[in-house]
């Protein structure tokens, strides 16, 4: 064999060894990203959550957790279509909830981003001192017009508590430490089981709301009578 | 053919270049909100719960693998045969959610989920995959060119070689 041809083989082989090598870290970082994926997804029952939120509620924030009527809310504070629901349906299901009327349960979704999961964790700080309601009001009514613009940060989101009646020490320091961030991720995957592909979600007594009542007061009334609430 | 022949390389690099980028940003921009695009996936209402759940966690990965290998030319004929049958995987489910009167966001570059009915946009988000699944086809057929990891221990191209 001539020496050209012999040292052409030799690279030949070298140039395989770095290509198989090659494409062997290229698939070994995707398994390792999907692993990753999976894990960081999967509900973890360790972290801390707030006193009114149970697994067996699907990690959702409840009031009067004896109530009849079971009404679940599925959001994400920065979603505008949520707030639009909130401006019309708000005060009622509010009402309903202070009277102890309805079992509200709370879930909120953070796929829009980082200030979702702030506000979602911060609002769950304000459901130990019995203050979620009206934390919630007051994220949607300060809802930033942009997502993920900077506008939500503990900082506000502390002022905000304080705006809301939360004025205790202990919201303040959870909201500091990100005590219930990841809580967020618990919620998350439970509504990734149960099929919540749009936010607002709402299940009376486990029945999914028509489309068309999101926006339709008296229909979401009438829905609510027919459940049982008087 | 001889302009073809001389040309053929370039192309090849801009079709790599291209199935690469679009791969790696689409899996990019998935990996980055996995709630969001698991929640794409089971908008499509194809497959059971749990499954969509995994698959809109695994995509982005594999999506960001395959983009990867063609961008510095390492196994085109194995990602472009991928990134094809992905392709047409996305153009099958776009068509299945149009035809049965869903109204979803394709998800795939990131977002995804139900839209308001009437914010559909399926004839481009078909003929895009489409194109990308003729790019593929292109690999397939030429995966030697310009600037690729593997030019020098090249088979002919044309070759079913990897």
């Amino acid at each position: 064999m001539p020496l050209t041809e012999k040292k052409k083989t030799a690279k030949k082989t070298k140039d395989n060894t770095t290509r198989n090598l090659t494409i062997g870290m290229v698939l070994f970082v995707v398994v390792i990203g999907v692993a990753f994926s999976v894990l960081s997804n999967k509900t973890n029952s360790h972290v801390s959550i707030p006193s009114a939120v149970s697994a067996t509620d699907g990690y959702g924030i409840v009031i009067n957790k004896d109530a009849k009527v079971r009404v679940d809310i599925w959001e994400d504070f920065q979603c505008p279509n949520c707030r639009n629901f909130e401006t019309v349906a708000g005060n009622y299901l509010n009402g309903l909830a202070r009277d102890g009327k309805i079992k509200a349960v709370f879930h909120p979704l953070t796929f829009i981003g980082p200030e979702s999961i702030l506000a979602a964790a911060a609002a769950a700080c304000t459901s130990d001192q019995g203050k979620f309601l009206d934390m919630h009001t007051a994220l949607y009514n300060n809802q930033p017009s942009t997502e993920n613009s900077g506008a939500w940060t503990n900082i506000k989101l502390k002022l905000l508590a304080i705006t809301a009646g939360d004025t205790s020490k202990s919201t303040q320091s959870c909201i500091d430490s990100g005590k219930y961030t990841n809580w967020t991720n618990n919620v998350a995957a439970d509504g990734a089981k149960k099929n919540v592909n749009a936010t607002p979600t709402v299940f009376i007594n486990g029945v999914q709301l028509n489309q068309a009542h999101y926006l339709n007061l008296p229909a979401l009334q009438a829905d609510l009578a027919a459940a049982g609430v008087k | 053919m001889k302009n073809f022949k001389a040309v053929q390389p370039w192309l090849t690099l801009a079709g790599r270049i291209l199935l690469g980028v679009v791969l790696i940003l689409a899996g990019y921009l998935k990996a980055k909100s996995p709630d969001q695009a698991q929640m794409a996936v089971r908008a499509y209402e194809l497959l059971p719960i749990s499954l969509a759940n995994f698959f809109g966690l695994a995509l982005p990965w594999c999506e960001m693998g395959a983009g990867l290998l063609l961008v510095v030319g390492l196994s085109v004929r194995y990602a472009a045969i991928f990134g094809g049958l992905l392709m047409l995987l996305f153009v099958g489910a776009i068509s299945q959610a149009w035809a049965r009167g869903l109204s979803i966001d394709c998800g795939c570059f990131g977002g995804g989920g139900q839209v308001a009915a009437g914010h559909t946009k399926y004839l481009q988000e078909i003929l895009r995959d489409l194109g990308l699944t003729l790019t593929a086809v292109f690999l397939y057929r030429y995966p030697q060119g310009k600037l690729g990891f593997e030019r020098e221990s090249a088979p002919t191209q044309g070759d079913a070689v990897d």
